[in-house]
């Protein structure tokens, strides 16, 4: 049990507890700090992986855009005790639906590692030894393999930036 | 690749020439001689003689097919510009990012004419549809258009979306974004063989499929068209109605049977179902618009159920069906789009009489309608011959029923194409029109000589495939 595993152990826990935290909390603002404590402790989680590409784009993109687009949205709808929307039986059957085949995907993908229980202690971290998350490998991936496309999308962001002048300019 | 690599750099070449002048008659030739240069890139790409060589780690692959496609497209692309050219410089302020996004198109194009990844058919749908958004918006103070660009931008996404979850599961299914990995291509009509293939690749076949039907407008994914081609500037619609719908077809026929091989029976029949659909709604629908911009946008649904039948089809009559029908189609079109921008009146009551005011323009109308219509003398007329044919060539399964629909739908279009007609040379009327440039008279006469050329000699077309 040394440092690392301890690490694990604790950035789990917090996980679960943030993530459980999103769904009981009232209020929904408080809901997505919750979430927003949840991307953070998994980027930890990715670190410990050795997955550094991974936890920076996690914290950039979920963390940062797309939970404020969540605060916009929450301060635009303006939720409060009176207009809360009534949430009938088929939405609570939907989302236990979903919930469940989720829940029986994540199973599945666990059940057919088949790694025992001993293997799978020595998988939870991999400080030092994983590379598939590495930027460095990420970059020769990108620049062999991929560079088709990589060079090619340039010319997608190129018309839409275009596009966003024409759109955007006043006249 | 010569033409993905030149079209890109034109269209930076375009913004450019925005900095040096404003003058717009000069910004439309300069994107002339562009067209012509990638015109001559492309062609000495397609017979060898100087081509940029780019290892793609097979991601793209360059056949003669889709280079002489990319030949046409370009071509028909230079008419575009010369028949509607000063339309586009004076939809708004921005005449040279205009030509821009429309060679950022044409990259998308040539991508989508050579993809063998679904990672580059997703780019090149992409990059094609993106700046399509944007010129459908570019009348900024005219509020049908905003709408037309906001609606298309939106349904536009969400068929992104649909393509992107799509090609997700396949690569779920198959571990690879090659089209060859896809496995659903035995041609026998057996329901065991169809259940033993992974469920999770039917689903995402089904998906990039419907994606990709939503993008040429067939039937069930049509409802977005009338409204876009309607809204947006003339010149626009006719460059999406005619370029960007073949180019959507070429995708289509580069995943579903160049490069991949046939697909399964049981799929043909989500086909039959979809052309059956598109061309009820295309046809029926046209026969009763009184505004002649919404009738072609009908029409253009309605020729893509036609185009669908190269699709069902999927043998050699097919392959060289769609190229006739893309210049048949194409050049018809623009010119009728061409003339209509010149217009006051959209609606059919604006053609009274226009025979006696405007004989070449009614004449060059004319023309293309005949040749939309699927008259003989006309290429139009061997367009659809190429797709019945192919259609019953291919033995078995709905194709006499399929021909019959086609043949029946057929009558129904010259009725509401025959209307025009009508209009300009039997009603009194007068109607009116904005002056005409002696080069856009000469361009309507060359689209008319290659309309009537093509539908004597069809041959030459596919000749210079061959050759």
């Amino acid at each position: 049990m040394n440092l690392v595993h301890i690490l694990f152990w604790f950035l789990s826990a917090l996980t679960l507890f943030s993530a459980l935290m999103v769904i009981l909390s009232k209020n929904p603002v408080h809901s997505v700090l919750w979430l927003i404590l949840v991307f953070f402790a998994i980027s930890g989680h990715y670190v410990l992986l050795n997955a550094q590409f991974l936890a920076i784009v996690n914290l950039i993109v979920y963390a940062g855009a797309i939970m404020v687009l969540f605060l916009f949205v929450i301060m635009l709808l303006n939720l409060n005790k009176e207009t809360e929307p009534k949430k009938n039986v088929w939405m609570k059957l939907a989302g236990t639906i979903a919930g469940g085949c989720f829940l029986i995907s994540v199973t599945n993908v666990i059940y057919n590692a088949q790694t025992s229980s001993a293997e799978l202690v020595n998988k939870t971290t991999l400080m030092g030894k994983g590379s598939i998350g590495l930027i460095e490998n990420l970059g020769k991936t990108l620049f062999t393999d991929y560079v088709i496309p990589f060079e090619i999308s340039s010319v997608l962001f190129l018309s839409a930036m275009v596009g966003a002048v024409i759109i955007g300019k006043k006249k | 690749m010569n033409a993905i690599i030149i079209s890109a750099l034109m269209g930076v070449l375009m913004m450019f020439t925005s900095i040096i002048t404003s003058n717009k008659q000069v910004i439309k030739n300069v994107a002339l001689i562009a067209l012509l240069f990638l015109l001559v890139g492309n062609i000495v790409d397609t017979y060898n003689i100087f081509s940029i060589k780019v290892d793609t780690k097979g991601m793209l692959s360059f056949g003669k097919f889709g280079l002489y496609f990319n030949t046409l497209i370009i071509a028909a692309t230079t008419i575009f510009v010369l028949l509607s050219g000063n339309e586009i410089v004076k939809t708004g302020d921005y005449a040279a990012d205009y030509f821009a996004l429309i060679f950022f198109v044409l990259c998308g194009i040539a991508i989508l004419s050579s993809f063998n990844n679904l990672l580059m058919m997703f780019l090149g749908v992409e990059i094609m549809s993106i700046p399509l958004y944007i010129l459908t918006g570019s009348a900024k103070k005219n509020l049908k258009s905003n709408e037309a660009s906001l609606k298309y931008f939106l349904m536009g996404a969400f068929s992104t979306g649909i393509m992107l979850m799509g090609i997700a599961l396949m690569y779920g299914a198959t571990g690879s974004f090659g089209i060859q990995a896809i496995k659903l291509v035995d041609n026998e009509l057996s329901f065991t063989k169809v259940m033993q293939t992974p469920l999770l690749e039917v689903i995402g076949l089904l998906l990039v499929y419907a994606a990709m039907l939503f993008k040429v407008s067939a039937a069930p994914f049509h409802f977005w068209a009338p409204d876009v081609y309607d809204g947006a500037p003339s010149a626009f619609a006719s460059f999406m109605a005619t370029i960007v719908k073949a180019a959507g077809f070429i995708a289509l026929i580069n995943l579903f049977f160049l490069k991949a091989v046939e697909l399964h029976y049981l799929w043909k029949m989500v086909t039959v179902l979809v052309i059956i659909t598109t061309l009820i709604i295309g046809n029926i629908t046209a026969v009763f618009q009184q505004s002649v911009k919404r009738m072609l946008a009908y029409s253009s649904i309605a020729h893509a159920g036609f185009m669908m039948f190269a699709l069902y089809a999927q043998n050699d009559i097919a392959k060289e069906g769609i190229l006739i029908y893309t210049v048949a189609y194409s050049l018809a079109t623009i010119g009728l789009f061409a003339i209509l921008a010149k217009m006051d009146d959209y609606s059919l009551e604006g053609y009274n009489g226009m025979a006696k005011t405007q004989p070449l323009l009614a004449f060059a109308n004319a023309i293309f309608l005949l040749s939309l219509a699927g008259i003989p003398l006309t290429v139009g007329f061997f367009a659809k011959y190429y797709m019945l044919a192919a259609v019953l060539k291919f033995s078995g399964g709905f194709g006499l029923f399929l021909t019959i629909t086609g043949v029946v739908f057929a009558a129904v279009s010259v009725y509401y194409y025959f209307r025009v007609l009508q209009a300009m040379y039997f009603k009194e009327g007068d109607a009116k029109v904005a002056d005409v440039t002696v080069g856009f008279k000469l361009g309507l006469m060359l689209c008319i000589a290659a309309i009537i050329f093509f539908g004597i000699f069809p041959d030459v077309l596919l000749a210079w495939f061959y050759f």
